[in-house]
């Protein structure tokens, strides 16, 4: 059996896994990161929405994009070794096995550090019916349709309000499909604020106190039933309601994959707080088993930016000892980094479990307060909606103007300085909550200017009639599309120019719905509708609709449209086909290529 | 039926007498059309619009028409899919280069923007053409081209949004003079009472000439044309040769549209195509523009020329009868000259003589006995 000897095993190539890979690796350690994907990055390569956080932490980037830019540092380094589809199939005694699926063949790793960053898996819920095809997990979901381009369902139940269930639900709108409903069963959601904004903005109802009862469907899903929660979350009867949906997506949390960690002999404890069982560690990852280190959501549920914070203090911690180097200055840095992420009330939980494992945090020191002030009626400006106090700057650092402030800590709301604000917009293309809009009041003409960060397709054009949304994602008024601003992260800020008494109101829209068309000339594309509407503007001969719609000028010469349309042409003129001049017939009857004509060198 | 104006023909030259006419007010303008709007030589032509011409007239008049495209989108609320990519002239020969010169020198007195290139240049500048051969080229930047249905729709349209009356499919049978002034015209639909009518009939002004017993020296010629598929824009300026023999132009759709002369032609209308033209063109073509051997030819089709002696336009009221004037004898370039030809006109009904444009040496009378300058270039 072939056997890797390696300072510094990383199992799972997630942030936390890529980030201590990193941090080992370019401080010279020998490192081996296995992972059991086909690609590199976990959870991150089926993140299609920008990330939280500040710009060390890639905040702003989407998560699919993070994973390439670890990815692309990780080949840069020599002595890193990174084997995909590659599963640790279990930490013995006297070694520890993996399994290369690639090449089908197990061998042997010994290695003086180890790092066990498995992430975690999902949780499952029991109802009727659970075994239909169409309910899936969120993360296959965010697997079939960002990873591979697969789109599940069409109509959508989505169970859970976390920031996954909220985020998949968000992806499933700009994939295309429809979102009947979220349920959650507490009576809050449990995902920021922003990206519950964002969803309904966008229409899509949350039911709180609302639970799944069970699927409809013979040999697939083809329904849900679902119904209110009594304060013990027992279904009260008579509150059933059924919805027509194809698929169910579960988004009921994650339980930290601890299996390897176990087996190696680290101590598990349970604290609901954190995922569940977890495994327990020090404040730099170190388990109960010497040279075990954990990162991640092995260690708590929590999210990308800490795993890579608490990746990269394993990577520092175990590159100390190995090389005996002092980096604790830059590991207090971190753990310092962590703390000030922890401080917020999104963090509320996770502190109470980390303190029950005896690690220290901190909270509050941030502005809790959101800005009163919309600023001065007339300027173009920013005006923030983000009333959640979330580990989150990008805002503060992307303005060049210094006029948006957290005020001193990255959990603080933001606020902008209306003196310095230019209306630029960049903050607003930035903000990975898509929180912030961009307005202007042209008190005269009655009319305001709103900007609205928008990443749906199709976007709309300049010009375009658009119906203006509030913040339930409801129509409230005729928009017009003042201008686009198209950014190359796909987050595009379109100005819509609203009555004037919308300006606080319109925070999204509705692109008219594409109209269903019926093609008559398919090389040019022309419709029942376009030639409907040119005879009634006048042009009633076959010959005047050809040029002034370009019907049967494609390469077909008019084999399928031209009867078609004098058929129109009769119906709406009331006059025999008879009586109706076909129009003229021109050679050549297929297009035939220049170079068929010519003798000798063809090209 | 009564009306004041007539106008016989609905391709460019009548739609913009029209537009102008309901632009100035006077509204009462029946425009009659022996087939539909477009179907002579403007539903025909390749939609060039050059003001470099060999004679003061021409380019004047070119020079006027260029403002008035500038501005169709504004006036009809259409867009006609103007361009003003420019109109390269190539030469192949050392004796037309240099009047290329001398017409350079002439179109910069009339304050022409336009300058005389190398071949070197024009590779540069063009690189999609082989330039072997090439003697000198010239180059007007505020040269372009249009949709030509777009446009003739357009005036059209808009003229019957300001007041006139469009009859399509109602052919002028005679013309009602007494006492040498118009009283009206004989259609296929019945007698209109009129006090003025215009020749606009492109392609058979001759016929409308003799309707009053004037003579017009104009005969029509078939000229051919085809179009390829598609391919994104490329290609900015109209490209044209006279010793070459040909044009080409890419229209915004993407295809190219391309056509010559063929001295040949018998006068008469002949709505047929040949091979020759399509063998003829595709070889010449291909060694000219490399590019084009792969793209596929769509259709070819023809339309008229309506030459006159010296290729400029025939425009004026008739000496002989009272209210008849004629806007005719185009020879091949009506489409682009039209808006300033339709503005004089109009003008010239609504004040008594025209205001914008001088149109006093295309008169008929031009022709009797003395000498006349003729315009050379046409392709």
């Amino acid at each position: 059996m072939k056997n890797k000897k390696v300072d510094f095993l990383v199992v799972g190539g997630g942030p936390a896994g890529l980030s201590a890979a990193l941090e080992a690796g370019k401080r010279g350690l020998k490192v081996l990161l296995v992972d059991e994907g086909v690609r590199l990055g976990g959870q991150l390569v089926k993140q299609t929405h920008k990330f939280f956080g500040h710009e060390g932490t890639y905040a702003s980037v989407r998560g699919f994009e993070i994973a390439k830019i670890l990815v692309k540092e990780l080949k840069k380094c020599k002595n890193i070794e990174a084997k995909t589809m590659t599963s640790v199939i279990g930490i013995y005694e006297d070694g520890v096995l993996a399994w290369d699926r690639k090449a089908n063949e197990v061998f042997r790793i010994e290695s003086e550090y180890t790092l066990i960053a498995t992430g975690a898996s999902e949780k499952y819920i029991a109802f009727e019916n659970n075994d239909l095809p169409g309910i899936y997990g969120a993360g296959a979901v965010q697997t079939l349709m960002n990873q591979f381009g697969v789109l599940p369902g069409e109509n959508f139940l989505i169970i859970g309000s976390g920031n996954i269930g909220l985020i998949v639900a968000y992806q499933l709108i700009q994939a295309g499909a429809n979102v009947k409903a979220i349920v959650e069963i507490t009576d809050k959601v449990g995902g920021y604020v922003v990206h519950l904004n964002k969803i309904r903005r966008l229409g899509v109802p949350v039911l709180l106190k609302h639970t799944i009862v069970r699927a409809l469907g013979n040999s697939r899903v083809e329904g849900a039933v679902i119904a209110e929660v009594d304060e013990s979350y027992n279904v009260i009867p008579g509150t059933e309601k059924e919805l027509v949906v194809d698929t169910i997506c579960l988004a009921v949390g994650l339980a930290p994959s601890i299996e390897l960690a176990a087996m190696a002999g680290a101590e598990v404890i349970y604290i609901p707080e954190l995922g569940g069982y977890i495994v327990r560690r020090d404040e730099f990852m170190r388990t109960s088993v010497p040279n075990l280190f954990v990162a991640g959501d092995v260690s708590g549920i929590e999210e990308a930016t800490t795993a890579m914070l608490e990746g990269k203090i394993v990577g520092l911690t175990v590159s100390s000892e190995k090389k005996k180097m002092n980096l604790l200055g830059e590991i207090k840095a971190l753990l310092r980094e962590l703390e000030d992420f922890r401080r917020g009330p999104v963090s509320e939980r996770v502190r109470r479990g980390l303190s029950k494992m005896g690690i220290k945090t901190v909270s509050g020191g941030f502005r809790t307060e959101v800005q009163r002030s919309k600023g001065p009626i007339g300027k173009l400006r920013a005006v923030i909606e983000c009333p959640q106090p979330i580990p989150c700057n990008p805002c503060e650092t992307v303005c060049a103007f210094g006029a948006i402030s957290t005020g001193g800590n990255i959990n603080g709301i933001p606020w902008v300085d209306y003196d310095k604000c230019t209306g630029c917009g960049l903050c607003a293309l930035k903000c990975p909550g898509l929180a912030i809009f961009m307005v202007k009041e042209e008190v005269e003409k009655k009319e305001a200017i709103v900007g609205i960060p928008y990443e749906l397709l199709p976007v709309p054009e300049e010009g375009e009639k658009v119906l203006g949304t509030d913040r339930d994602g409801k129509p409230v008024c005729e928009a017009v599309v003042e201008k686009v601003v198209k950014s190359k992260d796909k987050t595009h800020l379109v100005y819509l120019r609203v009555p004037l008494k919308y300006v606080d109101t319109v925070r999204g829209f509705v692109v008219s719905p594409r109209e269903k068309y019926e093609f008559v000339c398919r090389c040019e594309e022309v419709t029942v509708q376009d030639i409907e509407k040119a005879i009634d503007e006048g042009y009633t001969d076959y010959e005047e609709l050809r040029r002034y719609l370009r019907i049967g000028m494609g390469p077909c010469g008019g084999r399928t449209c031209r009867l078609l349309t004098l058929m129109i042409l009769a119906r709406k003129t009331g006059k025999r086909m008879e009586d109706l001049s076909p129009g003229t017939f021109r050679p050549p009857t297929i297009p035939v290529p220049f170079n068929a004509f010519l003798e000798g060198d063809k090209n | 039926m009564k009306t004041k104006v007539v106008i016989i023909g609905a391709g460019m030259v009548g739609a913009s007498i029209a537009f102008h006419l309901t632009r100035l007010g006077e509204k009462d303008v029946f425009i009659l059309e022996k087939s539909y709007v477009s179907s002579g030589s403007t539903g025909r032509c390749a939609g060039g619009i050059r003001q470099q011409w060999s004679t003061r007239n021409n380019v004047r008049l070119a020079m006027r028409s260029v403002e008035w495209f500038k501005r169709m989108k504004e006036d009809t609320c259409m867009d006609v899919e103007y361009k003003q990519g420019g109109y390269l002239i190539l030469s192949f020969d050392e004796k037309e280069a240099e009047e290329f010169a001398e017409n350079v020198k002439m179109q910069k007195e009339e304050g022409l923007e336009v300058e005389v290139l190398t071949p070197k240049q024009v590779k540069r500048r063009f690189p999609y053409v082989n330039v072997e051969g090439v003697k000198l080229a010239t180059f007007c930047p505020t040269d372009g081209h249009a949709n030509p249905h777009l446009a003739n729709f357009a005036y059209i349209r808009r003229s019957v949004e300001n007041g006139a009356r469009l009859f399509t499919k109602t052919e002028v049978k005679e013309i009602d003079v007494s006492n040498g002034t118009v009283k009206g015209v004989w259609t296929n639909a019945g007698y209109i009472e009129c006090e003025v009518v215009i020749n606009a009939a492109g392609p058979w002004s001759k016929d409308v000439g003799e309707m009053v017993g004037i003579d017009l020296p104009t005969e029509s010629y078939r000229h051919q044309i085809l179009v390829t598929e598609p391919l994104e824009n490329m290609m900015d300026p109209m490209i044209i040769s006279f010793s070459g023999n040909f044009y080409i132009r890419q229209t915004r759709h993407g295809s190219f549209l391309m056509g010559q002369g063929d001295k040949d032609e018998r006068p008469g209308i002949n709505r047929k195509v040949t091979a020759k033209f399509l063998l003829e063109m595709v070889n010449k073509m291909s060694r000219r523009f490399p590019f084009l051997r792969n793209l596929r030819v769509i259709r070819q089709w023809s339309g008229e020329y309506n030459m006159s002696p010296d290729a400029q336009p025939i425009v004026g009221l008739s000496e002989n009868v009272s209210g008849y004037f004629y806007a005719v004898g185009f020879s091949g370039h009506g489409f682009m000259v039209a808006p300033a030809v339709g503005e004089a006109i109009a003008e010239w009904i609504v004040f008594g003589k025209p205001k914008s444009v001088d149109v006093s040496q295309l008169s008929l009378e031009r022709f009797k006995g003395k000498e006349f300058l003729k315009e050379r270039s046409v392709v």
